[in-house]
């Protein structure tokens, strides 16, 4: 088994003829096969503009609470992509591929649309509510939830509908309710943000987290804390 | 039977598996990986959910040996370090390898496209029953595996118990 320079470039080569579906700030994702089954790959590129040390310690530490997170909130019985490879030299992980899937934010922008159902949307209000609480109890911090990173996957039966989170790109791990109620107050954002006139759909997620979390009183009272205050707002008047 | 499989990231190599049971020289298989005579890992096969979780560990040992950051001292035995859930390397021979009251192995073997795998070879050297490797679950311990990987029932939730086995190798060196 020789090693030209050829052989040290695998996951990029790879990564070539691989099918590139987003390219963000922080990340490139593509769809490839990997060990004969459909992955996402998730590539962290270096930043040109950072000092190199810099962005590889980063870019490390990174990869490697995604990877965290997810292990976790598997572990808790919260749905998240498997995570089948990570490579720490060009940082990427592959993922498995949630197939038959459709966004949470595409599902509820559809059922808006269709003015369908308005109970369909209050068990997905609930389960959502629920999902985050377990992952709040097991101290999994997402960083970015937003209804395009939850994902409804179609059972046998419509309904069983599983709730899959994705994306724990900016997750970490923290007990602290100032974090849990952060994490829903750009939840709440996003979501009122994205989807017009869902105020009670929303108040109704968070009945649903307070009913399902052993610690959501004092997260909440956070919660209301931060939308007072608000987030990345500077306080010079 | 036997199984071989590329590994999309590098396309130069092949993993061929190979799965017997009713095996009767599972002591002397042992020399023969030790010294060299069979060039591949004998791994116990009660511990092997699925193929795929095979590849997985053969995926990541072939990308350590490449950028020279194996934990142990061959391809080999970096597979069947790769299976275990925790980083002891001594707990990972002991508990994924075979021992000599084995009598089942499920061999392992990595090559280069180019050289042609003598398989005849292999086989005639396990005392033991050939079966195909898809049916390796029949051979597995579940119980055994969900004690050591840890999995509780909840997480059976998310998946089944070959996802739960290879999230946790793949995630091993940061969790």
């Amino acid at each position: 088994m020789d090693h030209s320079d050829s052989v040290k470039a695998s996951v990029p080569s790879y990564l070539k003829e691989a099918q590139m579906i987003k390219q963000g700030a922080e990340a490139r994702v593509y769809r490839g096969t990997f060990l004969g089954r459909s992955v996402i790959i998730k590539e962290r590129f270096p930043k040109l503009y950072r000092h190199p040390e810099v962005d590889e310690k980063l870019t490390r530490r990174r990869t490697t609470q995604e990877v965290r997170s997810i292990l976790r909130c598997r572990r808790a019985g919260i749905n998240a992509p498997v995570v089948y490879f990570v490579d720490y030299t060009t940082h990427c992980i592959f993922l498995e591929d949630i197939i038959h899937s459709v966004s949470v934010k595409d599902h509820i922008a559809s059922a808006q649309a269709s003015e369908q159902n308005p109970q369909h949307l209050q068990t997905l209000a609930d389960k959502i509510g629920e999902t985050l609480a377990q992952m709040h109890d097991e101290d999994v911090i997402h960083g970015d939830l937003t209804t395009s990173n939850m994902l409804l996957v179609s059972g046998a039966e419509d309904q069983n509908m599983k709730l899959v989170l994705i994306d724990f790109g900016l997750s970490y791990i923290s007990a602290l309710p100032e974090d849990k109620g952060v994490d829903l107050y750009v939840l709440e954002k996003a979501f009122l943000s994205t989807h017009p006139k869902t105020e009670t759909l929303f108040e109704r997620l968070l009945k649903s987290y307070t009913a399902s979390s052993k610690k959501s009183s004092v997260v909440l009272k956070k919660l209301d804390e931060v939308r007072l205050r608000g987030r990345k707002r500077s306080m010079v008047g | 039977m036997h199984l071989t499989q590329e590994l999309e990231l590098f396309p130069e190599y092949t993993v061929t598996q190979l799965l017997f049971k009713d095996v009767k020289n599972a002591t002397e298989l042992r020399k023969m990986a030790v010294n060299g005579e069979i060039k591949g890992a004998l791994i116990n096969p009660s511990m092997v959910v699925d193929a795929f979780q095979i590849l997985v560990a053969a995926n990541k040992a072939v990308h350590l040996h490449k950028n020279g950051k194996m934990k142990t001292r061959s391809l080999y035995s970096e597979i069947i370090f790769n299976l275990s859930p925790t980083n002891n390397i001594s707990e990972a021979f002991k508990r994924f390898g075979i021992s000599d009251s084995d009598s089942a192995v499920h061999i392992v073997l990595i090559h280069n496209k180019d050289e042609t795998l003598n398989i005849e070879d292999i086989i005639g050297k396990v005392d033991g029953q050939q079966m195909a490797v898809d049916r390796v679950s029949d051979l597995t311990d579940v119980a055994k595996i969900k004690k050591l990987y840890k999995v509780a029932p909840q997480e059976e939730k998310c998946g089944s118990l070959l996802d739960a086995v290879v999230c946790r190798m793949a995630t091993k060196d940061v969790a």
